[in-house]
């Protein structure tokens, strides 16, 4: 088992009141799985998926991460975790602007103190698996949407994560550009990496192998 | 519609209220600053020009020549010089003496020992100082009359009319009665004249002997010439070798003796020529605070412009939705505008408010009596400075801002991608340079002043009073005498002895004469009694103390110092006489700095008896009245039970007299006022230069740490650390600093080393001083920065990535 979610809460206090933004969440994801979370704008899909790439706390609950109880491990040690198993992709992309394909590609890496050698054959071997070799010396100004947001697919796998996390990778994309990330992820499943992707696509869910439904902060 | 865009700055200002703060106090310690010191350079060079002729007003000064080693520059000249110009050039309107000298001034109850000056009649004619009581027209009718300034006016007679009443005024042995004629206001402090009392110099022969009054080689007063309107002060001096060759007579010798015309206005700001009666500054001093003010001030503005435009990426957006809806680029050229001119209108308001406050502290600091006067020129100043401000302040965020072009900008592209552009890099740069060089000029100064109130005399300074008799004549020296003999009963005196001048006194007499192979040449004497050297600890390399009580030595026996032996070229001198002087040379000390640290060492003779020194001199100088003074070396216990002991012989030998003494090292101390005072000076504006700088600092790593927020979120997503994060940030603006110092070490290099070489003795640049800077300004660059980049690193990415 990949992680799994036991009687997950989060609230936060606002005028006084407790407002739960998630609700007894229960959840085992397995390896290899491919997920898709629905539900409408604010229901907490979000909030679930950053608590899950443990980016975001909670209030109660247990949440085991490979055996490892993430809820009683310290800041670093959690920090480690996810470094070395969890890789974001973003609605936004979120790529750096003030550095290159290559750059973007690469900064992961320097986190995680990888030699210079090593960091140029992994980055190398993302740019010739996206087709994207002549591109790496541009600024992700001067790239398409899509484009972008194949680079922030690429930068959230080149350090061999087990399990990715998409919000709406899709959300700015045409439908074109939209379904090509979709094959990207279905043929990266296929290898073997966990996906948990956000969504408002029913077709997009459609990839997916199980969906998750949410509503105000509730699986149902 | 200016007020409504200054409607608007209003409302952004507010909303900003932070960096408001920031920038309008940061901008008003700025003023503050510069307008006290523009006052104190204001003052410098506005001296003596209150006189209506002062365009006409020269003083003589005489430079001699008579071979190297033996040039002599004196801005004081023979007592007869003024009446024998007036008399042989006709371009010369008229002309008067100045001379100063000490004298005990009663008045039947009260007597205090005063500098009095001795002036010409036309004094008042030549001279603009402002007569207010008695006979202001002809204030000095008679020889009988004495002027007194409001202040020595008010010390003798309170409340009571002054006018007619008389004083007494003791001359060496001679009492003479003064009527006070009229009483003239205090002296500006911009003058270079200054009095208390004044009495006329048709009393001359009472001061002066005939022989003194004769000679050209006896410089003891100023002399001021004011020319005919129109005249031209070169071509006058162009005729003064005649005259010159004419009353030298025999003693003329070609290419030896020049007289020159000062103009009056230069006199305080000429450090080539020595002071005359009243102390002259140094240009440079006026000039290092003319910089400082100036670079304070720029400092400020630099903040100004870096936090303006670092904010002004955040207003991008604002100014592309406004050209979007219609807005013309002038338009928004006027809202930054109004924008720096309002933050400056505050922050000038605010500066002369907090000048007004501390310029108390800044005269201690300065030992200046300056007062801002809201007179038309500080309003024309301040609205100079306002429109320099709101210029430097508001022109590159208006230009540059007002350019974007609304669909980039709307796109947030660039904004949010844009880093601080070279030209914020720049100023950022600059502002360090000038608060390093500014750090280590104070360190350094605060080095060199140290190291010459620490320095080694060669003699000792520590634990020794000294007590002025304030008397003169055969009964002071019976009294010197008497008083040093008690005091050697005593258990808390390890020593005593009495001198005519102390090592209080910087600058002994100076004696010149001609030596017997027709070259002139001086030395310092000091007129002693035989405890002199063992009081100070001084040594004797050769030969011997003087003894007490030995006949011989008091009449013609001498010490004088190495630098005596070896200028002079004596060989084995002890026992021997020297040149045409009837003396035998008992020793010879080891060399000891009598005079301050700004000179150097020279030629050194100690007698006990002055005749067969005069008798062969031409020319004496004396810097300070003669009398004996008392130095008492004390057991170093209890100082004020010492000095309580001192008191009390006093009281009990010489009940007449004020009992009265100073500390010798405080009193060496005090001659490094300029120093002192320009240490404390820039010890405070490199603090605040620092200190603006910083604010700069901080209030760009906000905005830096406000534009990279996405970014740093994105790379602690990607497994970024707090160190990391702290790490990107910090070196960023660390390499700024680095590269400031790169600029800085060199130019404050050069500025020490300008600044050093005035001195005769100095501690030289040392290469720790710089490493020491460099490390305190890395460090304190590294707080500033790091309150913020903590802070940033320490959010959660969650936070900084949803809102964008
Ligand atoms: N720190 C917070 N403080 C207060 N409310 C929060 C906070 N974080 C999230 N919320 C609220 O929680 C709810 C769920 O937010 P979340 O971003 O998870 O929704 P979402 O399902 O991803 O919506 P969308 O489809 O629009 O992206 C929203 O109503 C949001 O306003
Ligand atoms: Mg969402």
């Amino acid at each position: 088992m990949l992680l799994e979610l036991n009687n997950i809460f989060k609230w936060v206090q606002q005028g006084g009141q407790r407002v739960f933004l998630l609700k007894d969440i229960n959840l085992e994801v397995e390896e290899g799985e491919f997920i898709s979370i629905m539900g409408p704008s604010g229901s907490g899909k979000s909030t679930l998926l950053n608590v899950m790439g443990m980016l975001d706390t909670f209030d109660e609950g247990e949440y085991n991460f490979l055996d490892e109880p993430v809820h009683q491990l310290r800041e670093k040690h959690r920090a480690n975790l996810y470094k070395q198993y969890i890789g974001f992709v973003f609605q936004a992309y979120h790529l750096i602007d003030e550095l290159t394909v290559y750059e973007n590609l690469e900064m992961p890496l320097l986190y995680k103190k990888i030699s210079g050698s090593e960091r140029k054959a992994m980055v190398a071997d993302m740019l010739d698996r996206f087709n994207i070799v002549g591109k790496k010396d541009l600024f992700p100004a001067q790239l398409s949407g899509g484009q972008q947001q194949l680079v922030g697919v690429a930068r959230a796998l080149i350090s061999k994560p087990k399990l990715i996390l998409a919000d709406e990778p899709t959300g700015n994309l045409n439908s074109k550009q939209g379904e090509d990330i979709m094959e990207l992820f279905k043929q990266l499943n296929s290898e073997g990496v966990t996906i948990i992707q956000v969504t408002h696509s029913e077709k997009n869910a459609e990839y997916g192998k199980r969906t998750i439904n949410l509503l105000d902060g509730r699986m149902i | 519609m200016i007020k409504n865009y200054l409607k608007i700055a209003w409302r952004n200002l507010f909303k900003n209220r932070g960096y408001t703060l920031i920038n309008i106090s940061g901008l008003a310690v700025g003023v503050c600053c510069f307008i006290l010191i523009a006052l104190y350079v204001k003052n410098e060079f506005s001296y003596d020009r209150f006189h209506s002729n002062s365009d006409n007003i020269y003083r003589v000064w005489q430079y001699e020549n008579y071979g190297p080693k033996e040039e002599f520059v004196n801005t004081t000249t023979p007592i007869s010089m003024v009446n024998v110009l007036k008399n042989n050039y006709p371009e010369i309107e008229d002309g008067s003496r100045v001379y100063r000298f000490n004298a005990l001034v009663k008045k039947s109850d009260s007597e205090f020992n005063e500098e009095i000056r001795g002036v010409d009649p036309s004094f008042f004619q030549i001279f603009d100082f402002e007569l207010i009581e008695g006979n202001t027209s002809a204030p000095f009718s008679s020889a009988n009359s004495i002027i007194l300034s409001e202040s020595s006016a008010k010390k003798y007679f309170g409340e009571e009319d002054p006018i007619g009443k008389s004083l007494s005024v003791e001359f060496d042995e001679e009492i003479k009665f003064f009527e006070v004629a009229a009483i003239a206001a205090n002296p500006p402090q911009e003058s270079s004249i200054q009095f208390d009392m004044l009495v006329s110099l048709e009393n001359e022969a009472l001061f002066f002997s005939e022989r003194a009054r004769e000679s050209w080689f006896n410089v003891v007063v100023e002399s001021y010439l004011l020319l005919k309107p129109n005249q031209s002060a070169a071509q006058l001096e162009a005729k003064f070798p005649t005259i010159i060759k004419q009353y030298l007579g025999d003693n003329y010798e070609e290419g030896t003796f020049f007289l020159h015309l000062q103009p009056m206005t230069e006199i305080h700001l000429d450090p080539s020529l020595p002071p005359g009666l009243e102390p002259i500054s140094n240009p440079k001093y006026a000039y290092v605070m003319g910089t400082i003010g100036f670079l304070i001030l720029l400092l400020a503005c630099i903040n100004f412009v870096t936090l303006a435009v670092g904010r002004s990426f955040s207003r991008a957006t604002e100014v592309g939705v406004r050209k979007a809806l219609g807005a013309f680029r002038k338009q928004i050229v006027h809202q930054f505008w109004g924008e720096a001119l309002l933050i400056t209108l505050m922050a000038v308001s605010l500066g002369i408010f907090l000048a007004l406050l501390f310029q108390e502290t800044f005269n201690s600091l300065t030992g200046k009596l300056l007062y801002i006067d809201f007179d038309l020129s500080f309003w024309l100043i301040t609205l100079g400075l306002v429109v320099f401000i709101a210029l430097i302040a508001g022109i590159y965020p208006s230009i540059v801002l007002s350019k974007y072009n609304p669909i980039e900008v709307l796109r947030s592209r660039m904004v949010k991608g844009a880093s601080m552009g070279l030209f914020g890099k720049s100023l950022v740069i600059t502002q360090f340079v000038a608060s390093i060089v500014m750090l280590i000029g104070t360190l350094m100064i605060g080095r060199q002043i140290d190291f010459l109130v620490s320095k080694d005399l060669g003699y000792q300074k520590d634990a020794i009073v000294v007590v002025p008799t304030n008397m003169s004549g055969e009964e002071a020296d019976a009294f010197a005498e008497l008083y040093v003999a008690e005091l050697k009963k005593q258990p808390e005196v390890a020593e005593a002895s009495w001198s005519i001048l102390s090592f209080a006194e910087n600058g002994w007499v100076n004696a010149g004469f001609t030596d017997k192979k027709n070259t002139y040449r001086e030395f310092a004497v000091n007129i002693v009694n035989p405890g002199f050297l063992q009081t100070h600890n001084i040594q004797i390399t050769e030969g011997r103390d003087f003894i007490i009580g030995n006949a011989s030595d008091a009449q013609n026996g001498v010490l004088v110092n190495e630098t005596f032996v070896k200028r002079f070229g004596l060989e084995n001198p002890i026992g021997k006489p020297y040149d045409k002087f009837d003396i035998k040379i008992l020793g010879v000390m080891k060399d000891f700095n009598f005079e301050s640290l700004n000179n150097n060492i020279e030629p050194l003779l100690l007698t006990i008896n002055l005749d067969p020194i005069f008798k062969h001199t031409e020319n004496v100088e004396l810097q300070h009245t003669t009398q004996p003074r008392v130095s008492v070396r004390l057991e170093a216990q209890n100082m004020t039970a010492s000095i309580a002991t001192l008191k009390n012989i006093w009281e009990k030998t010489n009940p007449g007299q004020e009992f009265e003494y100073s500390f010798l090292d405080e009193a060496l101390s005090a001659q490094y006022q300029n120093e002192l005072r320009s240490k404390s000076v820039v010890n405070i504006a490199s603090i605040l230069a620092i200190f603006i700088a910083c604010m700069g600092l901080f209030g760009l790593a906000t905005l830096t740490v406000a534009r990279r927020k996405a970014e740093i979120g994105i790379r602690k997503v990607m497994g970024a650390t707090i160190t990391d994060i702290v790490g990107m940030i910090s070196k960023d603006f660390i390499k700024l600093v680095l590269i400031a110092t790169l600029f800085a070490f060199p130019i404050a290099w050069w500025v020490m080393d300008q600044w050093l070489q005035g001195f005769a003795y100095s501690v030289g640049i040392s290469w720790w001083t710089f490493v020491l800077v460099g490390i305190i300004v890395v460090g304190i660059a590294l707080v500033t920065v790091s309150f913020q980049s903590i802070k940033a690193s320490m959010t959660n990415p969650v936070k900084s990535l949803r809102t964008e």
